[in-house]
């Protein structure tokens, strides 16, 4: 039944993504309601404009409110577009990677038919995600006795699903044009991510508000639509721009040639393509690529490194420094007076400070979010992905233990954390450097160590998933999910006494609890996270050691 | 029970092999001895459970009874040293597909502290295999190739195959069956997998037959073939005469049109073609792969007469 056709078996192959994120984000809503309840809400009725605007709170704030917006709004946002934009950049290019589009198109079926199907259930998974989600916030509102009268859920709701559908099909189309699908991931996740801070920081600067309008996030929340209803031109402007990119897809997949199981071609293999060159650098650079597992593995997850550390080195670390430079003087006096416990809400940054800025901007939320990208895929893909591509037969007929297999998926891993902390903090050091703003070095570099090291914690949680089930799809959402829920977990212990009091069962108060651009190294702080990475990577080892080997993907 | 020398002796050696997914069996009491330096076959059909016994022994997956050694060492506790002595090809073979063939056997080569290269180019040369393209762009055939030699490459002292010819054209089948002969002939242990006859009667010495789980007999191919029933033609110079051809041990259901004979046969091949020559001139000939299906049968078989047969 349910794989009569394209349509469905793509429904029937991506619904458990889709139905975790729902109850994922329903639970967050609960969750944050409850606590918003409790706090004394008059500490945001001081607070600058210009404030609101960069944590996205509206004018009249309430318990409500605040849970709408930022749960629903903010993480509701962004976790349903990009469970979207992974669904649309594999749409096309995920069949032509896994090598099965040749005999899906052997069918008789057009590629445009194909592809529509293959957009029909994106479109049809972000609905019914969006509605299960919708549903619930009324209830949980009574619940809890919260007031949401006064705000247009059906509204910001549907503002949700043209967002997460345009992402959707922004990756559909570059994967249905290129084939290639970590370009389709990471071009739609860049702009997606680039849009989302700006509409965050331009309101910030002199003339940034003209600058909006070109930015695709900022028809998603940007004429807050909770308060003001639905923005039709908004809807109307990424609805149609979804369609010119379904046209795009449909004439750029019809034109090009299929891809094999194949793989890009990189300067490196041109220039090994040549026979003369090839015995000169093939045995020096090929060999050193192939030398063991884990330098293998280093070279697997390269490209993923390299985008990481740049961002974080440029965008997230130099460019913030004369961003914050940049800030008017009133914004900043403004910052200056907030209350404590709004602060302690930003990782304890003070943003009239450039170390507050930092933290809020930088290491509260995308820097642990890079780091555990980063070392939760590879954590995940370790020894998950070997099996699920069949290469693990291989591996262990070679005279290793599977323990030696374990340690040489680890090592890169660890060694990746640590790189992707280096980028943040060569980048931070060189922002505060850049717009002389004075900041500690040796302070940077300690935040950057407990950045590491929170990305290990969840990474290393993959790898024991990775180790116990042999699933990749299990290894990566089953840690991205504890990582978010810790880190909810601990913003809302910031507001809330009951919750504060459990605050040493999240990792994340390990990392910025103790302020450590401020205050410097928490030696303690560290030593919790690097235990509990030992421990789940040791787990690691019992658990793989015991398990059947899965033989099929 | 085998007694320990004489697992010893074995080059691979299994008691009671069980295994279970869950409530489903993919093999049952499986007991094997192969000894150092056959080739020995193992057949079954689509699903017999020959992988599940092959991933047995090669410890990535676990018994839910009985045990098994390689070269005399527990399959589970000695799992490292034994594959220090083996070479592996697993069914469906999956090799990295953004890595060139050479680097696929630089990356194995070096897991078992590199590999005589002389012997690489040699086994690529024979096999007519490109390694200077990557796995991903090759077709099932090339990618097959660069398996075979990764199995080969060090010259393990057992060889185990889970189908290793599969996708493989009949002149490289050839040059891999003339290389298994090779590894025999230095004394070492090859135990590969197939589902058709045909292929491990050409290179093995003993055979042994699974099929839902359980092993079914181990034979000689000599013994095996003269089992094996076959569907056999001939166009004679004369009309041919039922009786005298069914007089042969091993003939059934013998159909004469004119000049034009057909029958059944499982049995020795020289008896038949004896009496023939004896009898007729030969313009044609014409035997048909013995059925796996119908080996089967003939086990069945010989198991009904074997019960009927009175004292």
């Amino acid at each position: 039944m349910t794989l009569a056709n394209v349509f469905s078996k793509t429904i029937r192959d991506r619904w458990m993504g889709w139905a975790i994120t729902a109850v994922s984000l329903t639970l967050f809503l609960l969750f944050g309601m409850s606590v918003y309840r409790e706090i004394d809400l008059t500490i945001y009725t001081s607070l600058p404009e210009a404030f609101r605007s960069l944590v996205g709170i509206g004018d009249d704030i309430d318990v409500g409110g605040l849970a709408i917006n930022v749960v629903f709004g903010t993480w509701g946002g962004l976790v349903v577009a990009a469970i979207a934009l992974v669904m649309g950049a594999s749409a096309i290019a995920g069949e032509e990677r896994d090598g099965t589009m040749g005999i899906l198109l052997s069918n008789p079926k057009s590629r445009t038919f194909v592809l529509l199907s293959k957009a029909g259930s994106l479109l049809m998974l972000v609905a019914v995600a969006t509605v299960a989600v919708w549903a619930t916030v009324h209830p949980i509102a009574a619940v809890l006795g919260v007031e949401i009268a006064g705000l247009d859920v059906e509204a910001l709701s549907l503002h949700l699903f043209v967002n997460a559908l345009f992402y959707g099909m922004l990756a559909t189309a570059i994967g249905a044009m290129t084939g290639n699908r970590g370009m389709a991931t990471g071009v739609t996740t860049a702009i997606m991510a680039v849009s989302f801070f700006a509409v965050g920081f331009l309101p910030l600067v002199e003339g940034g508000d003209g600058l909006l309008k070109f930015l695709p996030w900022y028809y998603f929340d940007g004429s807050d639509p909770a308060t003001n209803g639905v923005a039709w031109g908004h809807i109307a402007l990424l609805v149609s721009a979804s369609v010119i990119l379904l046209v795009a897809s449909i004439i750029g997949f019809n034109r090009r040639d299929l891809k094999g199981q194949s793989v890009g071609t990189t300067m490196l293999d041109r220039v090994r393509g040549n026979p003369v060159l090839n015995r000169l650098i093939g045995r020096l650079a090929g060999s050193a690529r192939v030398s063991s597992i884990w330098v293998k593995t280093m070279s697997d997850y390269q490209t993923l490194l390299l985008i990481t550390s740049v961002v974080m080195f440029l965008m997230m670390g130099v460019m913030m420094g004369p961003m914050y430079a940049s800030i008017p003087e009133e914004t900043l006096t403004a910052f200056d007076q907030l209350p404590e416990q709004l602060i302690a809400l930003f990782g304890g940054g003070d943003l009239s400070t450039p170390e507050g800025w930092y933290t809020f901007e930088t290491f509260g939320f995308m820097a642990p979010v890079a780091v555990i990208v980063v070392t939760v895929v590879m954590g995940g893909g370790a020894l998950a992905g070997e099996e699920s591509r069949r290469t693990m037969s291989l591996l262990l007929a070679c005279p290793i233990s599977r323990n030696r297999i374990v340690i040489e998926k680890a090592v890169p891993m660890v060694l990746f954390a640590f790189a992707v902390g280096f980028a943040t903090f060569a980048g931070v050091a060189l922002g505060s450097l850049a717009a002389g703003l004075g900041m500690s070095v040796g302070n940077i570099a300690a935040t950057a160590v407990l950045q590491s090291l929170i990305g290990l914690v969840f990474g290393s949680l993959a790898l024991a998933l990775s180790a116990a089930t042999g699933r990749t799809s299990i290894s990566i959402y089953g840690a991205i999910g504890a990582a978010l829920f810790f880190h909810l977990f601990n913003s809302f212990g910031e507001l809330n006494d009951g919750l504060a009091d459990l605050g040493w069962l999240t990792p994340f108060s390990y990392y910025l609890g103790n302020e450590p651009l401020v205050n410097g190294m928490d030696w303690a702080n560290a030593a919790v996270l690097a235990a509990l990475s030992v421990v789940l990577i040791g787990l690691s080892f019992v658990l793989f050691e015991r398990r059947d080997i899965r033989q099929q993907g | 029970m085998m007694s320990e020398s004489g697992s010893e002796k074995s080059a691979i050696h299994t008691v009671g092999l069980t295994k279970y997914y869950g409530r489903h069996l993919g093999m049952e009491d499986v007991n094997l001895d192969v000894q150092k330096g056959e080739v020995f076959g193992f057949l079954g059909p689509n699903g017999a459970g020959k992988s599940t016994t092959i991933r047995t022994l090669l410890d990535e997956i676990r018994p839910t009874s009985g045990s098994a050694t390689i070269l005399g060492m527990d399959t589970h506790r000695d799992a490292v040293t034994i594959r220090r002595h083996i070479g592996y090809i697993p069914g469906d073979l999956a090799l990295y597909p953004n890595l060139t063939g050479m680097d696929t056997l630089t990356f194995f080569g070096n897991m078992r502290g590199g590999v005589d290269w002389s012997y690489v180019d040699e086994l690529a040369d024979r096999l007519d295999s490109d390694l200077t393209r990557k796995v991903g762009d090759l077709s099932t055939g090339n990618r097959q190739k660069v398996g075979v030699i990764q199995a080969f490459m060090h010259r393990p002292d057992l060889l185990i195959m889970d189908e290793p010819t599969s996708g493989l054209d009949p002149l490289v089948q050839r040059e891999f069956q003339k290389m298994v002969g090779e590894v025999s002939a230095e004394g070492r242990t090859v135990f590969l997998s197939s589902h058709t006859l045909s292929e491990v009667q050409r290179v093995a010495d003993r055979v042994g037959i699974i099929r839902n789980g359980r092993l079914i007999t181990v034979e000689s191919v000599a013994e095996l073939r003269s089992k094996a029933t076959r569907q056999v033609e001939f166009v004679l110079d004369a009309e041919a005469d039922v009786a005298a051809f069914e007089a042969v041990d091993g003939v059934r259901n013998v159909m004469v049109e004119g000049n034009h004979v057909e029958m059944s046969f499982g049995g020795d091949m020289g008896d038949l073609l004896t009496m023939a020559t004896e009898r007729y001139g030969i313009d044609d000939i014409k035997t048909s792969e013995a059925d796996l299906e119908e080996i089967f049968l003939t086990y069945y078989h010989d198991g009904e007469e074997e019960m009927e047969v009175p004292g």
